[in-house]
């Protein structure tokens, strides 16, 4: 059974209540205590031991058919959290097996198997998986496994207040999402679209496990564009190398050659 | 490990640590600053909008061992290409062989150990070896290390046996001899097969870069030696070869990876910039001395050591610049747009 998360941002009051639930059931470590001094995110990113957070963008544009005594402004926010791709860089990339597929389709470090090579890191293009430096292996959203197999929510969406983080069977929360679609564009938000539902409109990804309803550009929230899994074009590179290689070996070949001639 | 300074405020009396993340290790007292000071930079005409200036990606967390370490996999590599070209060579050529072989099975060693020294636990190592992942250019490259670095020190011993044992080296040192060209070239293919937008814009030509490098490399490391009339002459070609095809390649990358303006500035500016130039200097000043017409003892060490030097410097070009592309959003942004795919973005 494939499951996800469907996270619709419009809905999201920025409250945290995700990432304080994340923390607390998977008994993850603080982060220290920072003041960013750029906006309400003090969290800044997802990280070895911060697999929610939310993103607040301000911007001086109002969003469709809402009013506010503000004149041309909307808030922002999202709960980013690990995508789960359908094609997972991290996945692709790692060299030891520690990062597999689950039962439940979505993707997983074992930490007992992870040696902490770092190229997962390198690999992910919406910036998810890190290394904590003082843990030595890489660690990142597991969709709470434990939970999955104790037939339970993923602490994020239990706790989520106003239903923006929506847990459930892949294909249902892409019926419900499309629903939540047409309702708003009914509405007037012409500018609400799906990211990442499915692979025809993220082909880079082959669709994401953890998509998003979105109403402006990805960039806004900081998410690429048209993400790219890295393995997608590494047949360039290994046909590259396979020419150089050849060249290399022609050149061995020739100057052992040339040097029998007694001029070099 | 559990208690009131581990960060999750649990109080073992009351709680147990059983999460998921519960056996993550955080050093005691320390406050990680995730919030890394990057440079505020005004977006150009035309250019979209950021996260704050946040970086997309995050920063490869590699050390220095890693760039030490694409010098000496690419340096054995050729080595033991060269080497085994020359066993076809006859028995003149016999010792040099016998060096390039040792110089892969000391490589093979010095890499391994390394690539160790860059994970994150260390005590792992084998896990590298666990699996086969061909859709990852680092496992594929960890089989052809030690693959490459086991048949070459079997060679070495063998070298100067005689019958039967001898062919068992022979073999053993074309095998190597096979595998030290992928060796050194799959560390681009490594670098290039990630998220990181100046090493993804230059795939294409970072392998021709890394192959053409590791052949200076290992001209500039014999000539630091002392060598036969034959042997030097060999390694000279081999090293003028290798000079100029890697002053071609670096021109290639500079041009691949500023077809978009912002993914190449990290080789133009900073450390990385100044690496790449030292890089280009050392490089060309290095065929300057091996094309010297009169060889002397002191020209040949000449370009040995600035060979190296070169060789080094551009490793640490290519892997600086990653780590500087990596935190720049716009970079990554511009790397991240299929010219092909239409998405329904607004």
């Amino acid at each position: 059974m494939a499951v996800g998360f469907f996270t619709d941002t419009t809905v999201c009051i920025g409250c945290k209540a995700c990432e304080v639930a994340c923390k607390e059931w998977n008994q993850l470590p603080d982060d220290g205590f920072h003041f960013t001094g750029m906006s309400y995110d003090n969290t800044a990113a997802l990280g070895a031991s911060t697999w929610r957070h939310v993103s607040f963008v301000e911007r001086p544009v109002a969003l469709s058919e809402q009013l506010t005594g503000l004149g041309q402004f909307s808030w922002l926010m999202m709960s980013d959290v690990c995508k789960h791709c359908q094609r997972a860089g991290c996945l692709e990339a790692c060299p030891t097996g520690a990062i597999l597929r689950t039962e439940h389709d979505t993707v997983y470090v074992q930490p007992d198997i992870c040696n902490g090579c770092g190229y997962c890191v390198t690999a992910c293009p919406f910036g998810v998986i890190d290394r904590r430096e003082d843990d030595g292996r890489a660690w990142k959203c597991t969709l709470c496994y434990d939970r999955l197999r104790g037939n339970l929510t993923p602490a994020c969406a239990k706790a989520c207040p106003t239903d923006s983080i929506q847990f459930g069977e892949l294909d249902e929360l892409r019926e419900r999402a499309a629903r939540r679609l047409a309702v708003l564009h009914e509405r007037g938000v012409g500018e609400a679209w799906l990211y990442g539902a499915d692979a025809a409109s993220q082909p880079g990804t082959g669709g994401l496990n953890a998509f998003f309803l979105l109403v402006d550009k990805p960039e806004v929230y900081n998410l690429p564009p048209e993400p790219v899994v890295p393995t997608h074009r590494a047949g360039e590179a290994w046909g590259a190398m396979a020419l150089a290689a050849l060249g290399m070996a022609a050149a061995a070949l020739g100057s052992v050659l040339a040097s029998r001639s007694g001029r070099g | 490990m559990s208690g009131p300074d581990d960060g999750r405020y649990v109080d073992p009396e009351l709680g147990l640590l059983l999460g998921e993340g519960a056996a993550q290790r955080i050093a005691a007292g320390e406050a990680r600053e995730i919030w890394r000071d990057v440079a505020a930079s005004l977006p150009a005409p035309g250019e979209g909008p950021t996260y704050y200036d946040r970086p997309v990606l995050k920063e490869p967390v590699w050390i220095w061992s890693v760039p030490v370490y694409f010098w000496t996999g690419g340096t054995m590599g050729a080595a033991l290409a060269l080497g085994g070209a020359a066993q076809l060579a006859g028995a003149e050529l016999r010792p040099f062989v016998r060096r390039c072989r040792w110089v892969g099975a000391v490589g093979g060693a010095a890499s391994a150990a390394l690539l160790i020294h860059d994970l994150g636990r260390p005590e792992r190592f084998h896990h590298m070896l666990r699996v086969f992942r061909p859709t990852s250019p680092m496992s594929v490259g960890s089989w052809v290390l030690a693959a490459a670095s086991t048949l070459a020190g079997g060679a070495a011993l063998l070298g100067r046996r005689r019958g039967l044992l001898r062919g068992a080296g022979d073999l053993a040192g074309l095998g190597a001899a096979l595998l030290g060209l992928p060796l050194a070239g799959y560390t681009a293919v490594l670098v290039g097969n990630t998220a990181v937008p100046v090493w993804l814009a230059a795939r294409r030509s970072l392998p021709f870069l890394f192959i053409a490098s590791s052949m200076s490399g290992a001209a500039s490391f014999f000539d630091l030696g002392s060598l036969r009339p034959r042997e030097a002459r060999v390694v000279r070609a081999f090293g003028i070869a290798g000079k100029a095809a890697e002053l071609a390649a670096i021109a290639a990358v500079e041009s691949e990876a500023g077809r978009v303006e912002r993914v190449g500035r990290p080789l133009r500016e900073g450390v990385a910039g100044a690496l790449w130039t030292a890089a280009k200097v050392l490089t060309a000043a290095s065929l300057a001395a091996t094309l010297l017409p009169r060889r002397s003892r002191r020209a040949g060490l000449a370009a040995g050591l600035l060979g190296t030097a070169g060789a080094l410097a551009l490793r640490f070009a290519v892997f600086h610049a990653g780590k500087a592309s990596s935190r720049d959003p716009r970079a990554t942004f511009h790397q991240q747009r299929l010219p092909s795919c239409e998405t329904s973005t607004p």
